[in-house]
């Protein structure tokens, strides 16, 4: 469950998206594009939070017929505390969508 | 690209994707493909899936490589067998190769008749790769005969055969226009550099260096050359010697002859061409090139005794790849072109059946099985 090295920008921005979203459910597609990542980066990213405690994921019944379910993401009351610690960096941080350059 | 077809990549992509992965991140695996399936717009759905493709696939791949070399676990007992055979891995091999070159094709907008015509050539290659499979391995008396025959067959195409620009190469068969040097010069190098070398063999090579001076065809006489000359370094005798000196000639004949064949599309120069439709299809082309090698790699790997037959097989592929580079002559496999298919495969069966066959003394791999599944159980156990 403890963190073992610093987290990335990514991974920092990832659960400021997580965090905002209280106790709401997150899925896969609205991450990437909220928090500014690749999918890529993003699913690996969720297998190791989940692996140490940090997230939980469910499977949710698709809203239209015909949909397939989807995976959907939120944060642990450890994943918070971890998000609190690990705020977005100075020079990345999520802002209603996309990635942006401080100045 | 059409959306359709985008829609049938992003679907194979997470496939293979799911198909990786190990059982313990399978539901991931599952999370992106359903994911990617709810994203409406297509283009937007084939980048998130080739994303997380590119990131997870090393992973599955490094996870399979680390746990199950050092765990010894029934998986490992597949892997292992599969590295005992070259053929098996060249089988597999070709067959990516010829996915990808079909993969860019469709992209590129080629004719679905070229794509059909490497998907036969590679089915046709298989067929006799499993038929030739039960046979004794090259490196008979025989095998000069054999060679003898294909420098026969060489030599007619090149006073019988069809004629283009000036050079004369091909036969048509069914309509199609085969190259019988690249089909035929692949497996005679390999055969011969297994082969207890006789007279009759290096007459054989001797004449296809001649062949190949009079069509002229400058790629097929420099990977003589080069095959040649790499068997020369390797496992030096008079025949060897010979061969390589008549090889040389021949090359120099096709240098100083006229070359005027044009680049054909889907054919020649693909190695350039498929970085103008996008560079992650030109690297997947190269790649494909690429993979043509691995066999190869694998074999003298886990193979001392036959590293030399390795080291031709891989020299003639990768001269035949140089030679795409450097010329207008067919890019093998990824490329229109079923001659190179069916001589990527014919030249497999020049292969040892298995890694340390015979007199091989070298030490097979750890957690070789005592009683190896076949072929047949480890295609399956791969699909």
């Amino acid at each position: 469950m403890s963190r073992t090295r610093a987290l990335s920008p990514h991974a920092r921005s990832v659960l400021s998206v997580l965090l905002h979203a209280g106790g709401q459910w997150s899925h896969g597609y609205d991450l990437v594009q909220r928090a500014g990542v690749k999918s890529g980066t993003l699913y690996p990213l969720l297998i190791r939070l989940e692996a140490q405690g940090y997230l939980e994921a469910e499977w949710q019944p698709p809203i239209e017929a015909g949909r397939p379910p989807r995976h959907a993401y939120r944060l642990t009351a450890s994943g918070v505390r971890l998000a609190h610690a690990n705020p977005p960096g100075p020079k990345v941080v999520a802002t209603g969508g996309r990635r942006e350059a401080m100045t | 690209m059409s959306a359709g077809l985008r829609r049938r990549m992003v679907d194979l992509g997470c496939r293979a994707l799911q198909a990786m992965l190990p059982r313990s991140l399978q539901q991931w695996g599952w999370a992106i493909r359903c994911e990617a399936a709810n994203i409406a717009d297509d283009g937007k759905a084939l980048r998130f899936t080739l994303e997380s493709l590119c990131a997870m696939m090393p992973r599955a791949i490094a996870f399979h490589l680390l746990h199950h070399f050092s765990e010894g676990s029934p998986m490992m007992t597949r892997f292992d067998a599969i590295l005992c055979r070259p053929r098996l891995i060249g089988m597999l091999c070709a067959s990516g190769s010829v996915a990808i070159g079909l993969a860019y094709m469709a992209i590129a907008g080629a004719p679905s008749r070229y794509l059909m015509v490497n998907l036969v050539a590679l089915a046709l290659g298989m067929v006799m790769v499993a038929m030739f499979a039960r046979t004794a391995s090259t490196g008979t008396r025989s095998t000069g005969g054999a060679i003898a025959a294909m420098a026969a067959a060489l030599l007619a195409t090149t006073f019988f055969g069809a004629a283009a620009d000036g050079a004369t190469r091909w036969v048509h068969v069914a309509g199609l226009a085969v190259q019988p040097s690249l089909v035929l010069v692949p497996l005679m190098l390999v055969a011969f550099s297994t082969t207890v070398r006789s007279w009759i063999a290096t007459t054989g090579v001797v004449v296809t260096a001649l062949a190949m001076a009079v069509q002229p065809d400058r790629a097929m006489a420099g990977m003589l050359v080069l095959a040649l000359s790499v068997l020369a370094m390797m496992r030096r005798d008079r025949q060897v010697v010979v061969a390589l000196a008549a090889s040389i000639i021949g090359l120099g004949v096709t240098l100083m002859r006229a070359d005027a064949l044009p680049a054909v599309p889907y054919v020649d120069q693909i190695l350039y061409s498929s970085f103008d439709v996008h560079p992650v299809v030109g690297l997947a082309v190269l790649g494909g090139s690429a993979l043509l090698l691995v066999p190869a790699i694998v074999g003298a790997r886990y193979d001392r005794d036959h590293r030399a037959i390795y080291a031709v097989f891989a020299t003639v592929w990768f001269a035949a790849i140089l030679a795409s580079a450097l010329g207008n002559y067919p890019t093998p496999i990824v490329g229109y072109g079923g001659s190179a298919i069916l001589g990527y495969a014919l030249s497999l069966f020049a292969l040892p059946k298995r890694a340390g066959d015979a007199t091989s003394t070298a030490s097979p791999p750890r957690g070789r099985p005592e009683a190896a599944p076949s072929d047949g159980e480890l295609l399956v156990a791969l699909a």
